[in-house]
């Protein structure tokens, strides 16, 4: 069973984020690892375990910096990497980091693609349909259960209000929500053991586009922060009136009903 | 508000590891040189770090509100020990970390990091592995090749944990009041064990399956007083020959105690042999001729080492304590500024007394993490240096160094953990925010593995005059070098003025030592000794952090006033500073009373205490 895994560096959980000159700025930013990505990393590592052979690489698109993300994820279990490193990548949108993981995968041998249902900066959920759909293969998001049968495949995926089962023919890419396991986590062992694991950097060039092929296809006009919380308003009286009071509120001020 | 809030100081350790010690060169020792270069330190602590807050911290609270329970002859920890306790191996951070034979093995000054976080997580919960290490540590430097196969492969990977045995209801601090007893077998190396050992940690529970013992007993013949004590293997389930484990060893957990703090972690007290078939493996030769044994020897190699690791726990618990405090006073609003009185109300912060509280628990804690974690890598330097020179220098700096870790920190700890309360006011004093729980755990520190008074007199007695008081003209040269030699530094004026006069203060109070060690009254050196030691850890804990300082401003310069991380080092700045200006002229307080030489505590008679 070979199994791809698409990883994505994002800040930390944690993480306050400013603005400097309208980008968002990531000096001193502590980065880590999109956590959907982890429980997307948790299945590979499983379904390989399960199987009992294969490999699961790991791809990625980004700097030096992400390369720590990438030897996270080797120290965790994961066989080998791959990272798209290219200058002409700094402002992607999400086409044109799936297109170019797309290119990347298309080397590998694989049987599943795992990604996380979306990464946690920007949570646009795009990149691994959009792989998908350049791989020309089926995809599944919001997994909750994954089994792997042979050829086949079938998932449970969240939908609103309950989950629903799919059955799907492999190779297929599969999006991990939370709750499809419980990713562990590196040892002091598998941090020594990533050292001599391969982390293969490619650029756009070897990849077989040229310098125009991945244009942005969307502009980002402006970041702006959230305004702060307003103070909260208590609606005084008997329960009644407060309730009539309340929705009054709703409709008149706030505009919600 | 409650322990499983993970707070640590990730940026004061990353300083440490990767900006002040020469990790470097460390790592490029043999031991090391093939896995590991600097740049896997963030990479190991960022990883532990993540253990720490997901795993660990989760079951602080279980620690202390379920706490551990003796049922039916058997002590039982809070249901999720046992995830906490998984994860912790699998993660390599367990008891393993004390093999220093297997490759690749980490060197001290980083596993000791790792530690300060763990502790910081759950002081309780490491006590499930704590002692193991130390076990492992003995077997592996004293037991024979066949010992070592049968024990250490199951202990390195946490299914079997480990002791020490030292503790007697007559015999504490007095070791050498041990009456537990050995008597020969047929079989070489077997002894039959009797007697009964309290305050055991870790001496039994559900994690481990099999428990590896390490009693101090006599054997019949020996001299009385530690030096007729020798040291036994005793498994709580004798380990057969192809390592399954075999019948009950006799060996009977006959409670646990309840106490004051560390309610997670389990008190032991064991009965040996109760029904006379109890075996252990005597650890090296028997009593000599003169009936001389070796086994404290061989228990203060477990001694030292964990000796250190208390100093780390104080730490951990007194950083954990702050970085709460500090939370807590960026956020809760009362009163107006003092200097603005009909101002709007402010965060606690802006008071001027919250401050000095804050300054005084960071100064401090990060005083103290210089110290243990340089001491830490002097341990290094003296196993692995290739240079015979430095490694005897590395031992020296580690033996003088290792009391002040453990005493100072552990001290500091309990008062820097009671600002931590003051900070929070009446909230602190409930169980709703977790600085109280780190002051009720914290306490024992000062007491067990030596009172800090034992300490004192390890260091006054023992490490002041080793190797005919060489070890202390090193250390005083390396302060006074540093001194002579920094001194001038531009912006630094008065805290080398501070620094240096602390010196002097030390050297007087040597002198003072040396006289009433012989002069006629004797008594005055253990009068004094505690807060000998507290000069010499405050001293030496300054010449540290203003280290720290020099480094800090060297990096702000680099850097820019405006680099993300200017905030961290002009804090670092701050605190030597403050450390220097506010902590360090205590030594001259204390050189005044010794030169003053009141014995009255001495001299009261015992009934005038009423």
């Amino acid at each position: 069973m070979n199994i791809v895994v698409s990883m994505k560096q994002t800040f930390d959980t944690e993480a306050t984020i400013t603005l400097s000159n309208g980008k968002i700025n990531s000096a001193g930013v502590e980065l880590v690892v999109n956590p959907y990505d982890e429980f997307a990393l948790e299945e590979a590592l499983k379904l390989k375990e399960a199987a009992g052979e294969g490999e699961v690489v790991l791809v990625s698109v980004g700097g030096e910096g992400v390369a720590k993300a990438l030897r996270t994820g080797l120290a965790t279990g994961a066989d080998r990497a791959v990272l798209i490193d290219d200058p002409a990548l700094a402002d992607a949108d999400e086409w044109a980091v799936a297109v170019a993981l797309a290119k990347a995968i298309e080397q590998i041998e694989y049987d599943v693609i795992l990604a996380g249902r979306m990464a946690i900066d920007d949570g646009s959920s795009q990149v691994a349909v959009r792989l998908a759909d350049a791989l020309g293969l089926p995809s599944v998001t919001s997994v909750l259960k994954l089994d792997v049968d042979g050829k086949k495949a079938t998932a449970t995926k969240e939908i609103d209000g309950g989950t629903e089962d799919i059955e799907v023919a492999l190779p297929a890419v599969f999006t991990a929500q939370k709750g499809l396991n419980e990713p562990r986590l590196p040892s002091m062992a598998g941090i020594m053991k990533s050292k001599k694991k391969e982390i293969k950097s490619v650029t756009l060039a070897e990849l077989g586009f040229s310098a125009d092929d991945l244009l942005p296809k969307t502009n980002i006009q402006e970041f702006s922060l959230p305004s702060p919380r307003a103070g909260g308003h208590i609606v005084d009286g008997e329960p009644a009136d407060a309730a009539k009071e309340l929705a009054r509120l709703l409709r008149e001020e706030a505009k919600v009903i | 508000m409650s322990g499983t809030t993970y707070v640590y100081n990730l940026r004061d350790l990353k300083f440490i590891l990767k900006e002040w010690l020469d990790m470097g060169k460390l790592l490029s020792l043999p031991p090391y040189a093939e896995y590991y270069d600097a740049d896997d330190i963030d990479f190991i602590v960022d990883n532990t770090f993540k253990v720490c807050r997901d795993k660990v911290a989760v079951v602080n609270d279980d620690a202390d509100k379920i706490g551990v329970k003796f049922e039916d002859g058997k002590v039982v920890s809070p249901e999720s020990f046992r995830d906490a306790f998984k994860a912790v191996n699998e993660a390599g951070l367990g008891a393993g970390n004390a093999d220093r034979e297997v490759e690749a093995h980490l060197p001290y000054t980083i596993v000791q990091s790792n530690y300060e976080m763990l502790c910081a997580a759950s002081l309780a919960f490491t006590g499930y592995w704590g002692l193991t290490t130390g076990a492992i540590s003995v077997i592996q430097n004293y037991a024979s090749e066949e010992l070592k196969e049968k024990f250490l492969p199951n202990m390195c990977a946490g299914e079997w944990g480990g002791t020490m045995n030292l503790t007697e209801s007559g015999a504490g601090s007095d070791v050498g009041a041990n009456v537990t007893k050995a008597f020969p077998t047929d079989e070489p190396g077997i002894y039959k064990i009797k007697g009964n050992k309290i305050f055991i940690t870790g001496g039994d529970h559900d994690l481990c399956s099999n428990f590896i013992h390490l009693v101090l007993a006599r054997i019949e013949g020996a001299l009385p007083g530690t030096a007729g004590l020798s040291l036994f293997i005793v498994p709580k389930i004798w380990v057969d020959d192809d390592g399954g484990l075999g019948e009950p060893n006799d060996v009977v957990t006959t409670g646990i105690e309840e106490k004051m703090g560390l309610h997670g972690q389990p008190t032991c007290s064991l009965s040996y042999g109760e029904n006379d078939g109890c075996r252990g493996y005597l650890i090296g030769a028997p009593p000599d001729e003169n009936g001389k044994a070796s086994g404290i020897r061989q228990m203060f190699l477990m001694m030292n080492e964990e000796r250190l690791m208390i100093g780390i726990q104080g730490l951990a618990v007194t950083g954990a304590a702050y970085l709460h405090s500090l939370a807590y006073a960026k956020e809760r609003v009362q009163g107006r500024k003092f200097t603005d009185p009909k101002g709007e109300r402010v965060r606690i912060i802006e008071h001027e007394d919250i401050r000095r509280m804050l300054m005084m628990q960071k100064s401090c804690s990060e005083a103290i993490r210089a110290l243990v974690l340089k001491s830490c890598y002097y341990y290094d330097l003296s196993h692995d240096s290739e240079d015979p020179e430095e490694k005897a220098f590395a031992e020296g700096m580690f033996q003088i160094s290792n009391p002040l870790c453990k005493a100072y920190s552990t001290d500091m700890a309990w008062l820097l953990i009671s600002d931590a309360i003051q900070v929070f006011g009446g909230y602190g004093f409930t169980a709703e925010y977790p600085v109280e729980q780190l002051a009720r755990d914290c306490k024992v520190l000062s007491i067990w593995e030596g009172t800090n008074y034992i300490q004192a007199q390890d260091l006054v007695g023992r490490k002041f005059t080793m190797q005919k008081g060489k070890v202390l003209t090193d250390w005083m040269e390396d302060i006074g070098g540093f001194i002579k030699s920094h001194k001038d530094k531009e912006g630094y004026g008065r805290e080398f003025e501070v620094l240096s006069g602390a010196f002097g203060d030390m050297n007087y109070i040597l002198e003072e030592v040396s006289a009433y060690g012989e002069g006629d009254r004797k008594e005055m050196t253990p009068l004094f000794a505690t807060r000998i030691l507290h000069a010499a850890a405050m001293l030496y804990c300054g010449r540290l952090i203003i280290d720290q300082a020099l480094l800090a401003g060297e990096k702000l310069i680099e850097l820019g006033e405006d680099h993300f991380d200017a905030a961290y080092y002009k804090g670092k700045i701050a605190s030597a500073r403050f450390y220097i200006l506010n902590i360090v002229p205590q030594v001259g307080a204390i050189r005044r009373v010794i030169g003053l030489g009141d014995a009255s505590a001495i001299d009261i008679a015992e009934e005038s205490f009423a």
